[in-house]
């Protein structure tokens, strides 16, 4: 895959999730529930990871910038999965507990990411950093985690819904497409596979798609049935 | 009708929504409408006089209708509580 194929790609990514993170918002303005908070934050964790990468590759020649954007990619992709794993775990909790948890959350990220940076500065010699090829599968297991925990709460979800439809089996798909996009870029990393890496490219074009589909399907019937 | 707490919003949206309902009968009582949204009355008035602010609802010769603005609130408040049920965040 070309240069400006990926840089493309990364295009249309951060396009599509801030689309979402645009929805997440406007659901967060009506209903005021924080676990929404958690998507939107994640959403636009997972936007600026898209940037990052984009812009790693776009700096490709410039050592400096293009190290401190694939740092950057990387904490923000891991911070995006776990925020929207939060939200999930906290969908069903209280509105305090949710405020609590997330301000706690929020803050203690908050100073890991510019302790981080202080570090990854001015690190004295005695202070070996671990290499990014180390960090970014570390990160990928844990969004491997974050997602899988997503995808059995939905499928917990989905089987005690009464109100069962076709319209609730893109969510899990979609989420799913995520999953897959974060195990084949395992494998490109472990065995540099040409064909894992471009399916983990068009697999999250597909699921940021499919959320947004998700969006734009619903409430159809609802408004049809009162317009008629 | 849920006896859960509600929000302020799904109060609003359920007494909407009673209203575009019972608009069908000539005249809908108010008493009817706070009971089937499972409000007290005075709380319901003052709901109601609020969406009446809002431009949500007009009085029209003793009648209370449903403005526009009123079925957007109502189309947007269904279809964002669709999304989040399907993204499997309601129940």
């Amino acid at each position: 895959m070309s240069a400006e194929a990926l840089i493309a790609s990364e295009f249309v990514s951060t396009g599509l999730a801030l689309v979402l993170v645009y929805l997440f918002f406007k659901a967060y303005r009506f209903m005021r529930s924080t676990y929404l908070l958690g998507l939107l934050i994640g959403f636009s964790f997972l936007a600026s990871s898209y940037i990052f990468l984009g812009m790693f590759l776009f700096y490709g020649n410039n050592a400096a910038i293009s190290e401190s954007c694939l740092w950057l990619r990387l904490i923000t992709q891991g911070y995006g999965y776990a925020f929207i794993a939060f939200a999930y775990y906290f969908s069903g909790k209280s509105e305090k507990t949710t405020k609590y948890f997330l301000g706690l959350i929020s803050l203690f990220s908050a100073i890991f990411v510019i302790l981080f940076f202080v570090a990854l500065i001015v690190a004295p010699p005695f202070l070996e950093l671990p290499s990014i090829g180390v960090v970014d599968e570390c990160l990928r297991v844990a969004s491997l985690i974050f997602l899988g925990y997503i995808i059995c709460n939905l499928v917990k979800h989905f089987e005690s819904s009464h109100n069962a439809s076709s319209g609730l089996v893109w969510t899990p798909l979609a989420f799913s497409l995520l999953w897959l996009v974060q195990y084949s870029l395992l494998i490109w990393g472990i065995d540099g596979s040409q064909t894992a890496f471009i399916f983990a490219h068009i697999a999250r074009l597909v699921s940021l798609t499919l959320f947004i589909y998700i969006y734009h399907s619903s409430g159809r019937v609802g408004s049809e049935t009162r317009k008629a | 009708m849920k006896l859960g707490k509600r929000s302020r919003i799904q109060i609003y949206f359920d007494i909407l929504r009673i209203l575009c309902e019972e608009l069908k009968n000539d005249k809908p009582s108010l008493t009817r409408v706070a009971h089937i949204a499972n409000l007290p009355y005075d709380r319901f008035q003052k709901c109601l006089n609020k969406l009446i602010q809002l431009d949500m609802v007009r009085e029209q010769n003793g009648k209370f209708l449903v403005t526009e603005k009123g079925f957007e609130y109502i189309n947007e408040y269904e279809r964002i509580n669709d999304f989040l049920r399907r993204m499997g965040l309601l129940p």
